[in-house]
């Protein structure tokens, strides 16, 4: 390693490449921690750096019941969405990884489509669909909802792991008199859990954060955190955002964690 | 002929895997699309109620009406150099990913990355009003610096949707970019330098040609998602600008005309496969060429 540094004399384009790099990555890092640790200012209207050190604005999210009611509509629905989509994205990407038929092709692209369709017109057509079945504004609705932008993600972290995971340990399962089922359950399912658990990372976090769709099925009994920072960002802002940016910010980092303790950050995507 | 029913029964197990998500798929995402369709054609009346009668009005009016013509162009644009601003970008922070000295170093790298993609859209669109605001930081140092008297008016308009799209955007970009980079084979660059290439050269000739599929797929994401988001610019934007998803959500939240919504809706969704499509041809044809 040292050898080959000193062998590679560092030039000009090294440089300007490194600059350039390490900018993006201010620019990527910089805002959101700017905008989360100003929330420990005392002051009215988030400053930086902050003027002192006070955790005033956590206890206005925590004493207002509508921002303590968002938080609890926000995690009950991940409570389901998680399961029911780490669910069908596990058994769907199992499936097409092990099938052979005419538009195997076309059907895998269909299911990561939720991510290349533009999402304000997923938004609109679920929308519709659940204001003529009466769902609108209902918890359901939100978990179909969560559950078609979060399903991508575990086809495509399950996909991951279905191609890095030997097929002859299944036949050889097989041989020994296992039926499809056993085998499944027995051998393919623990192989490839990493990537169940990083789907189901993906498929939480997703779930606390989405707003696009939420924005246009989530009732008023169903306001979900991010829906209700939107409203609350349209109309004024004071801190009480940042210290809910900062509760993103501690959401994020668990799920870096799980991630890196289960499947390793570099293998996700 | 044993095989053969091991097989079959195999084979019908995984069907029976896929059937839930099947059902669930055309149930919530297929049949609602086609009848966001049908809806695209319906008549309204004069207070926006559905008439029984179908026409192609609502794609006639987008489509003639030189406001709603203006708001195409503009969002094609504006996707456009979201995604061009994000492959600039993110060659050198995929660059640095994966040549990055230590093993730590890769690891913050990694993390800087991956993070914004698990913070919500509506926090990382709040950090740049906050920050681009009239008192906000950017301003505030601008203003410390001597290098402006007053501040800038930065927040509502496009330049600013430019940049939060950026930040939100760009790990599409990296990640795919970083997968085609790892995957380079070091013998091929080692193979140019020792047959007299110069690095530039080096990087120009081989690498480059060689992480072009990165930045395809890359683009495609950046390109559909940009062009299809609809918060940052509402949040940053203002109302009033002339963008795709910001007419389709004012049409069917405030001015209730849903056939409108609809129409403009399958026009936005037309428009972006295009897009993906012409890029997927391009991505088809290279990978074809490198390969052989």
């Amino acid at each position: 390693m040292a050898r080959s540094m000193k062998k590679r004399r560092f030039s000009t384009l090294d440089g300007i490449v490194w600059a350039t790099g390490i900018l993006v990555y201010v620019f990527l890092l910089l805002p959101v921690l700017v905008i989360a640790l100003s929330a420990f200012s005392p002051t009215p209207y988030p400053t930086f750096p902050p003027s002192g050190f006070s955790l005033h604005w956590f206890g206005e999210v925590f004493r207002n019941e509508a921002w303590t009611a968002a938080l609890m509509n926000s995690i009950v629905l991940l409570l389901i969405v998680t399961p029911l989509t780490v669910l069908l994205g596990t058994t769907a990407a199992y499936a097409l990884a092990r099938l052979r038929f005419p538009g195997r092709g076309a059907l895998q692209a269909f299911m990561l489509s939720p991510l290349m369709i533009p999402q304000v017109v997923l938004g609109i057509a679920l929308l519709y669909v659940f204001t003529s079945l009466g769902w609108s504004g209902s918890l359901g609705a939100l978990v179909i909802g969560h559950m078609i932008i979060a399903f991508p993600y575990v086809v495509r972290t399950v996909s991951v792991s279905m191609s890095n995971m030997n097929p002859r340990l299944e036949l050889a399962s097989q041989s020994l008199g296992a039926g499809p089922a056993e085998t499944f359950y027995k051998i393919t399912l623990p192989l490839i859990k990493p990537g169940i658990i990083a789907g189901a990372v993906f498929s939480a976090v997703t779930s606390f954060g989405e707003i696009s769709i939420s924005l246009f099925v989530s009732g008023p009994s169903t306001v979900t955190i991010p829906v209700r920072t939107f409203g609350y960002i349209e109309q004024t802002f004071d801190p009480t955002v940042n210290a809910i940016s900062f509760l993103f910010i501690v959401v994020s980092i668990v799920a870096l964690i799980i991630i890196e303790k289960t499947i390793g950050l570099t293998k996700v995507m | 002929m044993a095989k053969s029913i091991k097989r079959g029964k195999a084979s019908l197990f995984q069907w029976l895997m896929l059937s839930p998500t099947l059902v669930f798929l055309l149930l919530f995402l297929l049949i609602p699309f086609i009848l966001l369709f049908v809806l695209s054609f319906r008549e309204v009346g004069d207070f926006s109620q559905l008439l029984p009668t179908y026409s192609i009005s609502q794609y006639a009016e987008v489509l003639t009406t030189p406001l709603y013509v203006k708001t195409i162009w503009m969002t094609l644009w504006i996707a456009f150099v979201t995604t061009v601003i994000c492959l600039l970008l993110a060659y050198p922070a995929a660059y640095l990913l994966v040549r990055a000295p230590s093993r730590g170093l890769r690891a913050f790298f990694y993390i800087v990355l991956i993070s914004p993609l698990l913070t919500s859209v509506v926090i990382r669109t709040f950090a740049w009003i906050v920050l681009l605001a009239q008192n906000g930081l950017v301003n505030d140092v601008l203003e410390s610096l001597h290098l402006i008297n007053e501040p800038l008016q930065m927040l509502w308009n496009m330049n600013a949707v430019v940049i939060a799209y950026v930040q939100v955007m760009l790990p599409f970009a990296v990640l795919p970019i970083v997968t085609s980079l790892g995957d380079v084979d070091g013998n091929l660059r080692k193979a140019s330098m020792s047959m007299g290439a110069g690095r530039f050269q080096t990087f120009w000739k081989v690498t480059f040609p060689l992480t072009i599929p990165g930045m395809i797929t890359g683009a495609m994401l950046v390109f559909s998602l940009a062009a299809g988001s609809y918060i940052t610019p509402l949040l940053v934007g203002g109302r009033l600008q002339p963008f795709l998803p910001l007419s389709i959500y004012q049409q069917m939240m405030q001015v209730y005309n849903l056939p409108m919504a609809a129409a403009m809706a399958m026009i936005l969704l037309v428009l972006v496969f295009i897009v993906i499509g012409i890029l997927g041809g391009v991505l088809k044809r290279w990978e074809a060429r490198m390969h052989g």
